[in-house]
């Protein structure tokens, strides 16, 4: 708790002159549902993350009615949406006012003849599509967590598309959306102020500013989402190779080859096909001079996806590739978004299973780097298991950015033994992120491709990251949360404040 | 419909090893070696109608997803036997030299 017993009673009230009974929630199961994120966190500190109540606004208003009081009353705003992100972002740090929007999630509108729809940021992708589908159309934002993430929080991530090489990420995929600033001012983002307009070179370019600030500037409500056909065909397939360096070769000639229906490559390394030897029924029969595997995707007209399909397999084939046959590849594609939904279990180093959570590092690394940071990145969570049985090295993907093979998401996946995670192997892991962090600023790298880099660990390097940027952020910070109430705590924007003290 | 009959529904194959860590029972179906969970995480006895029920749930999930993404997914098998049939298109191109970068 950050503020007392009084003064919830006293937001409370004040929130009931704006919303229904049943939208202001205090219950201990109301409360604690909504402190859950799927990032491991020692268990015995789960109350340091507790909102004191939570709202369930419905309407754009309502969002900036509630955030005017809280910024009158000085109480903490965490805004949260599918609770899926893997930085923290919805996780209150100062306890105050959880607004969950998933009464949010109505479709205004779907504009067959400019290919758009405009919806609240509480539908999920997945309730969108089956939607969109009965037109012919899709929402082509895919991240790991697509049946249960929402609109919204791939906004307050700036989130990362795993088809994203062929349609863009959320920030290509969000023409405009409607925005509640700290201050409880409602503001219309959008390339220049148009809501379903792509490209505008009038005044400043807003957008990117209000999208991935987990929930530090504002809460979005309302977005206009720019629509595709829905594809005809899906091609995926997966390909096998004796060693590292050719599927990291035949990885950068699929990227490369300028294919226009390709919608990403997946490169996995020897750790990551040892991990699923040893848990995924899939490989677990490949023979052991598997040791390293290759993915494409495309999407298309069938008369597109075909002869792209050919281009790639003999590139794939020229580099020495095995094809793992149609069941693997359709499967393993198919099953892109299990981590969400899977139970997970890791091993001891004696071998024994136990249960874990999923954990990945999520870097942008340019593709001449790969080798290094990956050989880097395993070495410090070699160390780690040294130490202690909590953590199991998973492997790492490197997944396309985009369509040319620049950068890659570079994520090394660690399974972590949850209810073990003491203060002392905590203190390993954020020691740990910390390095992980610097070998991709090293690199000429991001630390986060996706997630967004505010927990602990990672968040220290923020600042070198962005150089003379991170001061804009805190000028910024300041000019648009002047009390320091919208989800204070992240990505070190305290400092902001420090000269007047200002703030929650 | 078969009657159920407690024996045989908890009297699934012979197991056979086909990993240092996996064994598998059912065609296509692997489970972890039980040796390796004895301590933190014990295994759970199914019925061979719900071992089985699982399996094809998952089949079902993932056809699912294919049809939610795209109207037919095409086979890399078939792709791969045209190779030795190129049209216009496919004649490599100046990204795909090996070993690039």
């Amino acid at each position: 708790m950050t503020i007392t017993a009084e003064r919830v009673d006293q937001v409370v009230e004040r929130l009931l002159r704006v919303l229904r009974a049943d939208q202001v929630l205090t219950s201990k199961a109301d409360r604690y549902n909504r402190a859950r994120v799927p990032a491991p966190f020692p268990v015995h500190r789960w109350a340091e993350r507790l909102p004191d109540l939570a709202v369930l606004p419905e309407t754009t208003e309502e969002v900036a009615a509630v955030v005017r009081i809280a910024n009158e009353l000085l109480v903490p705003v965490v805004p949260r949406d599918g609770g899926t992100g893997l930085t923290d972002g919805a996780v209150p740090l100062r306890g105050g006012i959880v607004v969950d929007v998933k009464r949010l999630n109505r479709i205004h509108e779907i504009d067959l003849g400019n290919r758009t729809c405009t919806v609240g940021t509480g539908i999920s992708m997945l309730k969108l599509n089956e939607e969109l589908a009965r037109h012919g159309l899709i929402y082509p934002d895919d991240p790991a967590s697509y049946p249960c993430s929402l609109v919204g929080g791939r906004i307050g991530t700036s989130g990362w598309s795993l088809i994203g090489s062929r349609y863009g990420h959320t920030r290509d995929l969000v023409l405009s959306f409607d925005h509640v600033l700290p201050t409880g001012e409602i503001l219309h983002v959008g390339d220049g102020i148009g809501r379903k307009i792509t490209k505008s070179s009038s005044g400043y370019q807003l957008k990117h500013l209000f999208m991935g600030h987990q929930g530090t500037l504002g809460i979005a409500t309302r977005a206009t989402l720019k629509l595709f056909p829905k594809p005809e065909a899906e091609l995926s397939p997966f390909w096998a190779f004796d060693n590292y360096a050719d599927a990291y070769a035949c990885t950068g000639a699929l990227a490369r080859a300028g294919v226009a229906t390709f919608a990403g490559a997946v490169l996995f390394d020897e750790h990551k096909v040892a991990y699923l030897r040893r848990d995924d029924e899939a490989y677990i029969p490949q023979p052991q001079d598997v040791r390293a595997l290759v993915c494409a995707v495309t999407y298309g007209y069938e008369d597109e996806v075909r002869p792209a399909g050919r281009r790639l397999m003999r590139i794939a084939r020229d580099h020495g590739a095995r094809y793992l046959g149609d069941e693997i590849s359709e499967g393993d594609w198919a099953a892109r978004h299990d981590r969400y939904a899977t139970p997970l279990h890791g091993r001891t180093k004696a071998g024994q299973v136990v249960p874990m959570s999923w954990h990945c590092e999520d870097a942008s690394i340019n593709y001449t780097n790969l080798p290094a940071v990956t050989r880097e990145w395993h070495a410090i969570v070699a160390q780690l298991r040294r130490q202690t049985d909590v953590f199991d090295d998973w492997g790492m993907f490197a997944y396309t950015n985009g369509n040319t093979g620049v950068d890659y998401l570079t994520e090394i996946d660690v399974g972590i033994w949850e209810q073990r995670l003491d203060d002392r192997a905590w203190e390993l892991w954020v020691r740990a992120k910390r390095d992980l962090a610097a070998v991709s600023l090293s690199y000429g790298g991001s630390i986060s491709a996706c997630h967004g880099s505010c927990r602990e660990g990672e968040v220290d390097l923020v600042p070198d990251e962005l150089g003379r940027g991170f001061g804009v952020m805190l000028d910024l910070k300041r000019a648009l949360d002047p009390n320091n109430i919208m989800n204070p705590g992240k990505y070190h924007l305290d400092r902001a404040y420090e000269r007047d003290g200002a703030g929650t | 419909m078969s009657p159920y009959r407690y024996d045989e529904q908890h009297s699934p194959p012979e197991p056979e090893r086909v990993s240092e860590v996996a064994i598998t029972t059912f065609e296509h179906l692997y489970e972890v070696d039980p040796r390796l969970m004895q301590r933190w995480v014990l295994q759970q006895t199914f019925p061979n109608w719900d071992t089985l029920r699982i399996m094809n749930s998952r089949h079902d999930h993932l056809d699912w997803m294919h049809a939610h993404f795209a109207t037919k997914v095409l086979q890399g098998s078939e792709i791969l036997a045209e190779l030795d049939e190129p049209g216009p298109l496919d004649q490599p191109g100046p990204g795909a030299e090996r070993g690039a970068g």
